[in-house]
């Protein structure tokens, strides 16, 4: 036994040398797989683009350790942010966003998120827009063929609206419309996109707030159909579906960031490597593609820039939460 | 010895029953932070669901509570002991390793926790020879890294461990032709076996 | 008849020998990943999907078939051999599985887990080569109601599922339910249940830290007890004599492979259900309907035949909802989407029509690989009996790491695996006062789906309880609930019916 213990201790304090001297001043790349953190559960919109990014790296070498995505879907993204909050300076821990990591700290004080303070940005890539979609043989809108019939429709009618769970992005976008058109509807929260895209055609709700990609099957088949982009113009992929700000509502803006962060108190080396490596990303020609095939909007954004639209963001959000309540 | 003798079934059934009990309590306790109420106006409260169907196990637990006061119930007339005292052993030191084992992983890492719960173990429960156990609780952990890290790319825990590791990925995602990484896969694994080996010859 | 042509040409493409290469290797990696506990199809599709970047879409899609059909027959074999299920889907193999294992007749449990596996799959590529695009109507006009009804009606077939003690067997359904109700509220958005602010429980206790919990750690420790570390897990013998033996047990499991094959594709084909609540309900139908329905739970053929035919053939039926309606049943259907997605594919109603080669490609690839694990599997067997002559003492701590693991690896979180401990301490203990521990293990699984459909159907009915009786608007839901309600008295009046019978008989 204890030739066999001193035998392990040699091994293992050799190994630590071996690694001090490997470890000398160079710029930084990842020494072990980098996490990509998803706050939300597999098949939505935020783990699609994660593997996507995961995909894109592994196919052209962009980094010397492959990105692995582990999905932490509890809380609405409160489990995810914890868990990188406790990641504290460690270099290969990345995160994607939802609009969730601005309303999760409001919404769940006990968590002790401070939005600001830790994490630190890396960059924006993408917006995903929002649309209002009608089933094209609903019960109740039929006949419906512009969103000024259908606010007025709506008005009088109790609708029903399908949506991705309380205090998601597209409740709160329904409180926004609310307040601006004077109506209300009945929200039922489906476990993701998808079910909120079958119950609209389903029958079960008559409008939803979808991004483009979870319509995209029923919208080609003609069962749904958008009546406006809440985009100041129209987007290629839409391209018959007007604008928030065509129909004369430039206050019906919304988007959804997918931007990444990393963990707070890295060194401003990691930061730039990521940085520069969620860049080439951006600009890989497939990456690109996809997105704007799937009517996305790429919007790069870093730095200073990037600090300041959180900022605003997050104020933003945080009224849009206090008005709902 | 004596305390496992005395810790009969009927013993426990009762102690079980007012455990859960308390465990129910505390669940409606806990649910009814959230809202628990439901009207036609409003809907179901978040508290609802869970406060009724702890009080629901709450109920059970009592009508259990009843049935071995009644002397209803096999248990509650059941006066042999609860764990068979020869087998306490086994339970007791499986139990204990095993919250040993997960303790350490939080620190010490996944791989060199095994290594130490396996040689445990091992030791402990079966009559096999120190350099068979010496490779077995060696081998496992590479096979389990291989597997995880490598075929499946989920990351285990490695605590304080972690930068050891590190050649390793490199070596792992190195521009290494598969062939020579396949034929160092294979090295790693017959490494434990070579290494008691040695020492064996050496000892001797 | 042209989608047989199409599906020919699908089945043609996968036996080209490039794709048949990436089969078999699917296959063997979806038999060995499905076969760890805690790892399922999930894991073996997740990783593979960046690999799919690199060969074309066709190639990549039948290596994730083969992945995914690998998986599900290999989560039969560790419910069967280590009494752990390796997915969730194999839980109610476990049930009947296990014991025979135990009796000394695994390789009957394992012979009939395969040949279940393969009736399943081949009875549900029919039955969605016939009738895909009436079931995509089916499936897109089952909405909460009626995905409520139906679990009322997966809840009412379980009622014989528990032990003698009828408190015991009520408050682990319930402990279940409550269990699955920790975390983040879907319908109003708020946490509950987090106990001492420990951030581990946002996402809810995973229904496979339970399964390991209490089949893994609970019942090793049972078994140290039992034996006291002494003996060998059972004896065996492979020969001529028992396959023959084993294939001989499957003539009296025709039932259950038709209850099987049928009730899993179309509970498969509903979003939202599943290859899991599928295997579980064709488990307690058959049990229900089984002549000797006392002997399930000992180990009969027929209670490992219904769950491997009902979840290989959900897995068949759930590629439906899938394809045509963009929505996955499972997570690993949901990664199959997201890859679709990046391939540029678009699901939806057109999908059908604009890409049939992908299509049947798919349909195509999953029959051969399924062909093909049950190839595999039965040529195997006798590797996987090897498990069982490994002495005790070694097979023991084996298997506390890959439980441990297991725990760890589908969440992340070392919480799941102290959760784990204690679940499986827990249903040891409760286990040994004969609290049944299985109801406990369906209601987490189900409990979520249950709670979320019924919430969503009360928004829609203003709170009134009527509309899942109301056969004008839904008949749908109104029927399922009252066969659900038939299922559910049943049991309770058998005994009073066979009392009072009884009286007559001997008061005459």
């Amino acid at each position: 036994m204890t030739i066999i213990k001193k035998l392990a201790l040699v091994v293992v304090s050799l190994s630590l040398v071996a690694v001090s001297s490997v470890s000398s001043a160079k710029p930084f790349s990842p020494k072990k797989p980098v996490e990509l953190i998803i706050p939300a559960g597999q098949g939505g919109g935020a783990d699609e683009i994660a593997r996507l990014v995961q995909g894109v790296i592994e196919k052209n070498d962009y980094a010397s350790k492959p990105v692995i995505p582990i999905n932490k879907k509890g809380g609405s993204g409160g489990e995810a942010m914890t868990y990188v909050k406790k990641k504290a300076g460690d270099e290969h821990t990345l995160m994607i966003t939802l609009n969730n990591v601005l309303t999760t700290p409001t919404n769940q004080p006990e968590l002790g998120i401070d939005f600001f303070n830790d994490f630190t940005p890396l960059a924006r890539l993408i917006t995903d827009t929002f649309l209002v979609w009608i089933a094209t043989e609903g019960k109740n809108t039929a006949g419906i063929d512009t969103f000024d019939d259908f606010i007025s429709l709506a008005k009088g009618n109790g609708l029903v609206m399908g949506g991705t769970g309380s205090m998601s992005e597209d409740e709160l976008l329904l409180g926004m419309m609310r307040g601006q058109f004077g109506f209300d509807a009945k929200y039922v929260p489906y476990s993701g996109g998808g079910a909120v895209a079958k119950g609209l055609v389903g029958g079960e709700s008559d409008f939803t707030l979808n991004n483009p990609s979870e319509q995209m099957g029923f919208y080609q088949s003609g069962d749904s159909k958008a009546l406006v982009m809440m985009t100041p113009e129209r987007n290629p992929a839409f391209p018959e579906v007007p604008s928030s700000y065509e129909l004369g509502y430039p206050d019906l803006e919304y988007y959804m960031m997918r931007a990444f962060m990393a963990p707070a108190g890295i060194d401003a080396e990691v930061e730039k490597y990521y940085t520069g490596l969620l860049h080439t990303v951006y600009h890989d020609n497939e990456f690109q593609t996809f997105n704007i095939d799937d009517g996305k909007l790429m919007s790069w954004l870093e730095g200073y820039g990037l600090k300041d639209f959180l900022a605003i963001e997050y104020d933003k959000h945080a009224v849009i939460i206090e008005n709902f309540q | 010895m004596s305390i496992v003798n005395k810790f009969t079934v009927r013993r426990a059934e009762i102690t079980v029953a007012v455990v859960l009990a308390l465990c129910s309590i505390a669940l409606m306790t806990k649910s009814a932070q959230n809202r628990i109420t439901w009207s036609a106006e409003e809907n179901m409260g978040a508290g609802f669901l869970p406060f009724y169907l702890s009080l629901g196990m709450l109920i059970c637990t009592v009508l259990t509570i009843v049935k071995f006061i009644l002397k209803k119930s096999p248990q509650s007339k059941d006066t042999s002991a609860f764990i068979d005292p020869e087998a306490f052993k086994f339970v007791s030191v499986t139990l204990i390793s095993l919250i040993v084992l997960v303790f350490t992983i939080g620190y010490l890492g996944i791989y060199f926790s095994l290594i130490f719960f396996l040689a445990f173990y091992l030791r402990y429960f079966s009559e096999k020879s120190i350099s068979f156990i010496t490779i077995f609780s060696l081998t496992t952990p590479i096979l389990t890294f291989l597997f995880f890290e490598w075929l499946l790319k989920i990351p285990l825990p490695q605590g304080i461990s972690e930068p050891l590791f590190y050649p390793v990925y490199d070596f792992m995602y190195g521009k290494i032709t598969m062939p020579i990484k396949m034929i160092f896969i294979v090295l790693t694994i017959f490494l434990p076996t070579a290494l008691v080996l040695l020492i064996n010859r050496f000892i001797k | 008849m042209e989608t047989f042509g199409l599906l020919l040409d699908g089945v043609f493409t996968s036996l080209q020998w490039f794709n048949l290469a990436l089969l078999i290797f699917g296959c063997l990696i979806g038999l060995f990943v499905g076969a760890m506990p805690g790892l399922g199809s999930v894991n073996g599709v997740a990783i593979l999907i960046p690999i799919t970047f690199i060969v074309p879409p066709t190639a990549a899609i039948i290596f994730l078939a083969a992945v995914y059909y690998g998986a599900m027959y290999g989560g039969a074999i560790s419910s069967v051999m280590l009494g752990i299920p390796g997915a969730s889907t194999a839980v109610a193999t476990v049930f009947d599985g296990r014991p025979l294992a135990v009796k000394g007749e695994a390789m009957t449990a394992l012979t009939a887990a395969a040949v279940g596996s393969f009736v399943g799959g081949t009875v549900s590529v029919i039955l969605f080569t016939l009738f895909a695009p009436p079931l995509a109507e089916v499936a897109l006009r089952f909405n909460a109601p009626e995905t409520f009804a139906l679990m009322v009606m997966a809840f009412a077939t379980f009622v014989g599922l528990g032990g003698d003690d009828i408190p015991k067997t009520i408050f682990s359904i319930l402990i279940g339910l409550a269990l699955s109700t920790i975390g983040l509220d879907l319908i109003t958005g708020k946490p509950r249940l987090i106990f001492f602010n420990i951030p581990g429980f946002l996402h809810g206790i995973n229904f496979l830290v339970l399964a390991i919990g209490i089949y893994g750690i609970g019942e090793m420790l049972w078994t140290l007890e039992e034996t006291k570390g002494k003996v060998q897990m059972s004896k065996l013998s492979v020969n001529m004599k028992e396959v023959g033996r084993a294939f001989g047990a499957l003539k009296k499991t025709l039932m259950a492979m038709n209850i099987g094959s049928f009730l899993g594709f179309f509970v498969g084909i509903l979003p939202a259900a599943g290859a899991t609540p599928a295997s579980l309900m064709s488990y307690g139908i058959t049990k229900q309907l089984s002549k000797n329905s006392k002997e399930f739970g000992t180990g009969v053929p027929a209670g490992v035949v219904a769950p491997e035919c009902a979840n290989n053939s959900a897995s068949t039926g759930s590629m439906l909802p899938m394809l045509t309606l963009g929505i996955p049943g499972s997570p690993t259907t949901a990664i199959l989407l997201g890859g679709m997605i990046l391939w540029g594919l678009t699901p939806g109603p057109l999908l059908f029509t604009q890409e049939p080669e992908f299509v049947w490609g798919l349909i195509g690839s999953l029959y051969i690989a399924n062909f093909f694990t049950l190839v595999l599997n039965i040529a195997l067997i006798p590797a996987f009996l090897m498990v069982l002559r490994i002495p005790f003492a070694i097979l023991a701590p084996v298997i506390f790491v890959l439980c441990v693991t297991g725990g760890y690896a589908p969440t992340q979180s070392l919480h799941d695996v102290w959760l784990m401990l204690l679940f499986g301490f827990g249903g040891y203990v409760l286990r040994k006062l004969d609290y049944p521990v299985a109801p406990a293990v369906l209601s987490i699984v189900l409990g979520p789906l249950a709670e979320n459909a019924l919430r969503q159907s009360l928004i829609l009915s203003d709170g009134s309880m009527g509309i899942f009786f109301d056969f004008a608007s839904k008949p749908i839901a109104a029927i399922i609930m009252y066969i659900a309600i038939v299922l559910l008295i049943m049991p309770a009046f058998g005994p009073l019916y066979r009392k009072i019978f009884k009286k007559t008989l001997s008061k005459a």
